[in-house]
């Protein structure tokens, strides 16, 4: 193949390219970057694919997940388009209003794949949940009547199985998780802000404002300006527990999150399962009133539950942003299949960062309710409160018991 | 100051600099002036991302101009500042000879103190502009990164506007600490910079340290890639192996053994908890 011909499909091909990189995984492109991937060709050795994918990958793509993202699509776009090939199904589900796809993935994966709410799901770590007494939890293992699945028997013997799955859906009651989290908007407060900012009144002359502003009356500082530390808001880091036995919980609380995140300004989402996925930016792309919807998100939802593991790479990905005006909440049971030493290594390294460190369970809530699982009991030395969050009453009364904690 | 050469080319003037560059960052590097858009460097800390905008300028045979961003960084900060000491002198000065003051004068270039990002835009040959950890600056300081990079021009009230003399090549690296905005994000092309491979990292090793013994540099490297494995609070990032091979190799050490492990280790661990949880490992790895 000559070069003119290279070229003359590569550039035939692009619009489709992108409009395939926009529709089916939400990249914001435009004519803007279709016009610099194609400058980019002059820029490159277009016989070289390689080079054209690392071109094209930095003006397409901006963060890492895009990255890979379009590796993927462009290896099964090109390589398999210009020798005629049919395209492959997309990565992810389809956004909403796209046209539909040439291909989808097999419905027996997806459902597979979904998370589930039925009690037959929440026994990944149910061997702990036994040594429970008086919880709940105890007490939701599968039917010992029922016939037990091939399903049932992987997700007991690995904590990697079953996982995955989609979240959908919008509960009724947010309007009471939007009130519940402007609640704890307000009620947590971490001081004020390090820096100085001109304010009106200050204990501290801002010098360089008085000089100037003396500059004008021939040098005598006639009007003072001060410099004060303004209110700090808080910034929220939410980390979830997508596990099998969070059950319909973690529904609810992944709806508390997103309510947290349309009331305030800094909030990170994390969810995990077996591992660990950022939920913020999926989050934020959803358009006000639009139902939560979240396409698959692998081993962060629906599988077994590794709180240390995933804790401590939360706090080293988080490293540089956790501060005194960090309040960070962690929402689990705490139903753990890993190594509690692990959470208690990650809970020390974040509290002694962070202003607020609160461990929220649905199983908290429960009747003399002891906080006897080993993650709990690890990370308990750590928290600044272990508080209920089994309902949304819970929720909407987490302010008050924050403050008598 | 050249052009920006041909990805292969970089990439080997790269290294002829002690700077191991993946062809993705070359073809991106390559693409900053082909397209005049500013280049955003994501990834840990410690991966060389400010180190490539020093060899890009190095490369180029132009001055690096570094904004290193903080919380609480102005636009005036950033752009200028008028020097009131200077100013204020010259008042006094015309008061005491019973001269009228200028306004013109007062704030006239004599008295312009040019911050990083005009000195950026007066510069008769294009630098390479380091705009270092945006992600530290807030979200006003981004906004007005927007409209400079677009109309690489700024507006001085007393002076007017001053059009770039030349379009610096822009770097912006970011550690991640705050998410920047698509704003931006889209008006930059993207690198995520990731730890080198265990034979990338070997041949950054022995490129900046050519004296160092073939056993010691790949036993370090072997050792940095066993501890980034680790769940350690702080990974160690490529200086990090770098000032380890080097202090090893200023105390005459051609082989990594127990006793040069346990005097070395801060060079590369810098929490206790970590040094408590890797020691042990490397120890093993050290003794086999």
């Amino acid at each position: 193949m000559g070069r003119p011909d290279v070229v003359g499909d590569l550039a035939a091909h692009l619009p489709d390219f992108a409009a395939r990189l926009r529709l089916s995984h939400g990249f914001l492109l435009g004519p803007g970057e279709v016009a610099d991937a194609l400058r980019a060709l002059g820029a490159v050795n277009i016989l070289n694919m390689h080079e054209v994918r690392d071109a094209w990958r930095a003006i397409f793509s901006t963060s890492p997940e895009q990255g890979r993202l379009f590796d993927a699509e462009f290896d099964a776009f090109f390589r398999f388009r210009l020798l005629d090939y049919p395209p492959l199904p997309p990565l992810l589900p389809q956004i909403p209003g796209g046209p539909p796809q040439e291909a989808t993935a097999p419905a027996g994966e997806a459902q597979e794949g979904q998370k589930t709410t039925s009690p037959r799901n929440r026994g990944g770590e149910q061997l702990e949940a036994e040594a429970l007494p008086g919880t709940a939890e105890g007490q939701a293992h599968d039917d010992p009547d029922a016939p037990e699945t091939d399903l049932t028997l992987l997700a007991r013997l690995s904590p990697h199985a079953g996982q995955g799955g989609a979240v959908t859906g919008t509960p009724a009651d947010l309007p009471p998780l939007l009130r519940a989290a402007r609640q704890l908007v307000q009620a947590v407060q971490l001081g004020h802000a390090r820096r100085l900012v001109p304010r009106p009144t200050g204990r501290k002359l801002d010098a360089r404002r008085t000089v100037r502003r003396a500059a004008r009356t021939a040098g005598d500082p006639v009007t003072l300006h001060w410099l004060g530390r303004p209110r700090h808001a808080p910034r929220f880091l939410i980390v979830l527990d997508g596990s099998r036995s969070m059950g319909e919980d973690a529904q609810r609380l992944l709806h508390f999150a997103y309510a947290l995140q349309l009331t305030a300004r800094r909030v990170e989402v994390y969810a995990f399962s077996t591992d660990l996925v950022r939920l913020t930016p999926r989050l934020r792309a959803l358009k006000p009133g639009q139902e939560l919807t979240l396409p698959e998100l692998g081993a962060a939802w629906g599988g077994g539950t590794r709180i240390g593991e995933n804790l401590l790479k939360l706090a080293r990905q988080e490293r540089a942003r956790v501060g005194r005006e960090t309040a960070v909440f962690i929402l689990s049971d705490g139903l753990d299949t890993g190594e509690p030493e692990l959470v208690r290594r990650a809970l020390r390294d974040l509290s002694r960062r962070a202003g607020l460190t609160v461990w929220l369970s649905p199983l908290a809530g429960v009747p003399n309710y002891q906080p006897i699982q080993r993650a709990v009991a690890a990370a308990l030395p750590s928290l600044d409160a272990l508080l209920p969050a089994a309902s949304t009453a819970d929720l909407l009364a987490l302010p008050r018991r924050l403050k008598n904690s | 100051m050249k052009d920006i050469p041909e990805a292969q080319a970089l990439q080997q003037s790269f290294l002829e600099r002690g700077y191991v560059a993946s062809p993705a960052l070359s073809t991106a590097l390559r693409l900053v002036e082909a397209l005049g858009k500013p280049l955003l460097l994501e990834g840990p800390a410690g991966v060389g991302k400010t180190e490539a905008a020093k060899t890009l300028a190095a490369v180029l045979g132009t001055p690096l101009i570094r904004l290193q961003c903080y919380e609480g960084l102005d636009a005036q900060s950033a752009l200028y500042e008028w020097n009131y000491a200077r100013q204020l002198l010259h008042i006094r000065a015309a008061e005491a000879l019973n001269q009228d003051i200028d306004d013109a004068a007062l704030y006239s270039e004599k008295f312009l103190m040019r911050r990083p990002l005009l000195q950026a835009i007066s510069q008769p040959t294009p630098p390479v502009l380091l705009i270092d950890e945006v992600d530290r600056a807030d979200d006003a300081f981004e906004a007005f990164l927007l409209e400079l990079l677009a109309e690489w021009q700024v507006t001085v009230p007393e002076l007017g506007t001053l059009q770039a003399v030349s379009r610096p090549h822009v770097l912006l690296t970011s550690n991640r600490s705050r998410e920047l905005s698509d704003a931006l994000r889209r008006r930059c092309l993207y690198q995520w910079v990731e730890y080198p491979t265990r034979a990338a990292e070997l041949e950054i090793v022995q490129a900046r340290l050519p004296g160092i013994s073939q056993n010691l540099a790949r036993q370090v490297t072997d050792a940095v890639h066993t501890l980034r494995e680790l769940p350690l609070s702080k990974p160690p990032g490529v200086a990090e192996t770098l000032d380890w091979a080097q202090a090893l190799v200023v105390l005459h050490r051609d082989h990594l053994d127990l006793d040069a492990l346990r005097t070395t280790l801060g060079t590369v661990l810098k929490l206790r908890e970590d040094w408590q949880l890797a020691q042990p490992v490397l120890e093993k790895q050290v003794s086999r």
